[in-house]
């Protein structure tokens, strides 16, 4: 799906909202307007949103913000949410203390 | 590693239901919940389910959950709760974090029954404490036993919405407003009803244009929104609340399943008629694999659960096909009628008997005075107590049929039926339908012309109840107060199940309207 989104498109300049101060993702603290600016500094798809600001990758692995990120970038580049390919999904699907993975390590709990 | 014959990830409705179904045809289950306590949404479910005896309506969602618990404990599947799945990998291996270690455990064939999260919307003040999901004031009140906020404004008018705004007034909370940026109440017409009788106004093609507070929600702004969505200058309306509750729909936690390689259908996995995946041996069941209601997850992890077994071998191909033969009829039921998945997105004007739709109860939340006449079940100037049934869009439910000993309602076989008043039948007051009907639309009328007053039975599930001699005020189906009311008498009986009966005198000209009381 990220093949849909044309790389060269001009998405004119980037112009400040009223709400760009708005947090959209409340565990990394990311707002509406460092997200609208990513796009225009050629951030396209959810993953490298997320790489760039870390978007969905604090505490609750963005069960709450994915939708909301996907509206935001989807409307900077003028396209529908469902082109935007959600981000991978990958283990730990809930935060896991690095203790509790090191236990393993050690095969102390097994 | 530990190896099962199905792991089930997800102790809610569609994840017992799954694990009971294999467990039953002799499979070594087990079940991994993340919560402390299983049953998914169902504990915090505390109002009567719809459909039909099968899909246990007029049953409580927490009376539902501790019949499966019991039934899963029968049947040998293991619960494991505070067991968080936190990794899938090749071959169906699933690693599981219990207490400070993470354990790996094989299955031989996997249920994912994660359910849904709900979603959020965003406007200035969205992430103040005092902005919660609806799920997050029903987990407050119904597990924790918490009041959410003292005055709540309501975002989102879907069965949700409507539901945990009832149980926030039954939790002593007052509901100011219910607000939907949709022109169409989106639950079910009973269920706004209920609420609005006890005088909570709708605002419909409204949406939040701010929440305000420095360090909590101290009120928030709504307007009126134009065809394209924006906020039409001039329409704001302030309220004084510290609770904003978001019900603005949930998104299926399809982690796992992505994780697992299955070929997703946008947000959900692509499934077979029998939850089955795309990756062999995993299947999906409940909300995970589509927003449904509990009654449908419950039945559609019964097949998921049936498929496991049979692919495993522990059923026979006949058995099995009678077992999915069965679940599909009903689930089919379930899914019929105006609310149902192949209605989605349509304009509806008349039910299915080809009467026109209250569009007031569809815009306010009740019927309005000139809606009643086209219902044949909301009788009126009849001689003797009779039934009135305020139930006006096809949704699956029966239970009101069953509940009149005397046959006095008559719905048939095709549960998204009106219910019908057969005039053979005589109403003998009894009360059992009013206490019966899950959307509270029931209720009992006696006419004394002579006596110039009306006595109306209504259903009731607040505390303290009114008691016998009570003097009040009736209110109308707006919640508007309308007369002078006395409460007669205060039914309650084990078969009621908390559907208390209350019968108010009113003066005879009100017989029509009133339909709740106030104590003054």
């Amino acid at each position: 799906m990220n093949g849909r989104i044309d790389r060269s498109i001009d998405l004119g300049p980037y112009v400040a909202a009223p709400d760009d101060g708005m947090i959209i993702c409340r565990c990394e603290e990311v707002t509406k307007g460092e997200i609208r600016r990513a796009v225009h500094d050629g951030m396209f798809t959810i993953t490298e949103i997320r790489r760039y600001l870390r978007t969905g990758m604090g505490l609750c692995q963005g069960q709450t913000c994915a939708r909301l990120v996907k509206q935001i970038v989807a409307k900077e580049l003028d396209v529908s949410p469902d082109v935007l390919e959600d981000a991978v999904a990958r283990a730990p699907f809930r935060p896991v203390p690095m203790r509790v993975l090191a236990n393993e390590a050690e095969g102390r709990t097994r | 590693m530990e190896r099962y014959e199905l792991i089930v990830v997800g102790a809610g409705p569609a994840g017992l239901s799954a694990a009971i179904e294999a467990a039953k045809a002799g499979m070594k289950t087990v079940v991994f919940d993340e919560n402390a306590k299983p049953g998914g949404q169902l504990f915090k479910q505390i109002h009567k389910f719809f459909g039909s005896k099968e899909h246990k309506a007029k049953i409580r969602g927490y009376n539902i959950g501790e019949t499966l618990l019991r039934e899963a404990e029968t049947c040998g599947v293991e619960v494991v709760l505070n067991a968080t799945v936190a990794g899938v990998y090749e071959g169906r291996e699933l690693t599981v974090m219990q207490g400070d270690s993470i354990k790996h455990f094989k299955g031989d064939s996997i249920v994912v029954a994660t359910g849904a999260s709900e979603n959020m919307v965003t406007f200035p003040g969205w992430t103040l404490p005092g902005v919660i999901g609806a799920g997050a004031a029903q987990t407050m009140m119904n597990l924790h036993g918490i009041k959410p906020g003292s005055r709540v404004l309501m975002l989102g008018t879907g069965n949700v919405g409507l539901v945990v705004s009832y149980q926030l007034l039954q939790a002593g909370c007052e509901v100011v407003a219910l607000v939907d940026a949709s022109k169409k109440i989106g639950g079910y017409g009973v269920h706004a009803a209920k609420v609005a009788r006890t005088g909570v106004p709708f605002y419909l093609s409204h949406t939040i244009v701010a929440v305000h507070g420095e360090d909590c929600v101290k009120g928030v702004t709504i307007g009126e929104v134009d065809a394209a969505w924006q906020v039409i200058p001039g329409s704001e309306k302030t309220f004084d609340v510290d609770t904003v509750c978001l019900a603005v729909g949930l998104s299926p936690m399809a982690q796992l399943v992505k994780s697992a390689g299955c070929e997703m259908n946008g947000i959900v996995p692509a499934v077979d008629a029998y939850g089955a995946t795309s990756v062999p041996g995993i299947y999906a069941a409940g909300d995970v694999s589509g927003i449904e209601e509990a009654s449908s997850a419950m039945i559609e992890g019964r097949i998921a659960g049936a498929a496991a077994a049979y692919q495993a071998g522990y059923l026979e191909k006949s058995d099995f096909e009678s077992i999915v033969t069965a679940h599909e009829a009903s689930l089919g039921s379930l899914r019929e009628g105006m609310f149902g998945p192949k209605q989605r997105g349509r304009v509806q004007t008349v039910t299915e008997e080809g009467i026109v739709l209250s569009q007031s109860l569809l815009t306010k939340g009740y019927l309005d005075e000139s809606d009643l006449a086209h219902f044949p079940s909301i009788q009126h100037g009849k001689t003797g107590v009779y039934p009135v049934i305020e139930c006006t869009q096809n949704i699956p439910c029966n239970p009101c049929q069953d509940a009149c000993v005397k046959g006095c309602i008559l719905i048939g076989n095709d549960i998204t039926s009106l219910p019908v008043i057969n005039a053979e039948a005589t109403c003998t007051g009894c009360g059992m339908c009013v206490a019966s009907c899950s959307g509270q639309a029931i209720f009992l009328v006696e006419e004394k012309p002579l006596e110039s007053t009306a006595y109306v039975s209504f259903p009731y599930e607040f505390l303290p109840l009114p008691e016998k001699g009570d003097r009040g005020i009736a209110l109308d189906r707006s919640g508007a107060p309308i007369c002078d009311a006395e409460i007669t008498a205060v039914r309650t009986g084990k078969a009621m199940d908390q559907t208390h009966v209350v019968t108010m005198k009113v003066p005879l000209d009100y017989a029509s309207t009133a339909r709740f009381f106030r104590r003054r």
